[in-house]
């Protein structure tokens, strides 16, 4: 039986991919591969240990799972890898993270086609 | 201006002044506060933490004042030839004071060091940053 939810949402993902996104690179050591990429954001709230509840905001890219490909093989996202995004002359660079026990990624739908990755901004270059 | 940031401006000059192998400027600050881009270059940070009155005597009081001295760099890789300089320099900066006197505020005596963790493990997982704080006693009997 065709699941109608499941339809629906991969035509979601595939008019996002196609209208909404920009192509940025992904690195892991020397390998690196262009994807398109949304950009997104998430505002996560972290208890600091101390009562004092801490906000930090990450910049999110939302990927096609399938295209985050590295040597070959389909990979996931590991802390650490860094997302370069061109706009002009300049690079910003950002590396993936997610505060206190947050996952760096997740599955931004239920049928595990679009990733949404976690990070933060590390350095600017050609400025 | 309070004995304590006194004490954590000699501690700032003294760091300045001498050979630790790598170079940085110590800088003393309030907030420590960076944000994570800026850190890739190596940051010491000195900042004023406490103050513990004891008796000493019939005329005089034992303050020890507690400096804190951070340690941070945002590496590359989590690799021993990145991170050991780090602890090096950690270490260097930890004996560096031991046994001595401030040498522009020499009424302050060093009586301890703390340097538990040696390293932020959360740091180090979340932010792939090296965080070490060393936390200094002196004492000034006044």
């Amino acid at each position: 039986m065709v699941d109608l939810l499941e339809q629906g949402s991969n035509w979601l993902q595939a008019q996002r991919h196609l209208h909404a996104s920009r192509t940025v690179t992904y690195q892991r050591g020397a390998e690196t591969v262009d994807l398109q990429a949304t950009i997104g954001k998430t505002v996560f709230e972290i208890d600091n240990g101390y009562g004092i509840s801490e906000k930090t905001e990450s910049r999110d890219f939302l990927i096609r799972t399938a295209d985050l490909v590295l040597t070959g093989q389909q990979v996931l996202p590991q802390r650490g890898d860094r997302i370069r995004e061109t706009q002009g002359a300049t690079t910003f660079v950002y590396e993936v993270m997610a505060p206190g026990k947050e996952p760096h990624y997740r599955y931004s739908d239920p049928y595990r086609q679009t990733l949404r990755i976690h990070t933060k901004h590390i350095d600017t270059q050609g400025v | 201006m309070a004995v304590i940031t006194d004490i954590a401006d000699a501690v700032t000059a003294e760091l300045n002044s001498d050979d630790f192998g790598i170079t940085f400027t110590a800088q003393r600050l309030y907030q420590p506060l960076f944000e994570l881009a800026d850190m890739k270059d190596l940051h010491v940070t000195v900042v004023p933490r406490g103050v513990a009155i004891h008796s000493g005597g019939r005329s005089h009081n034992h303050h020890d004042y507690q400096i804190d001295v951070a340690v941070q760099k945002k590496f590359d890789s989590e690799s021993p030839v990145e991170l050991d300089p780090l602890m090096d320099l950690v270490q260097a900066v930890a004996d560096h004071f031991r046994l001595q006197r401030l040498s522009s505020y020499p009424d302050a005596m060093w009586l301890k060091t703390e340097n538990v963790p040696i390293y932020a493990q959360e740091h180090m997982e979340q932010l792939r940053q090296f965080t070490s704080i060393i936390t200094f006693t002196f004492r000034v009997a006044r």
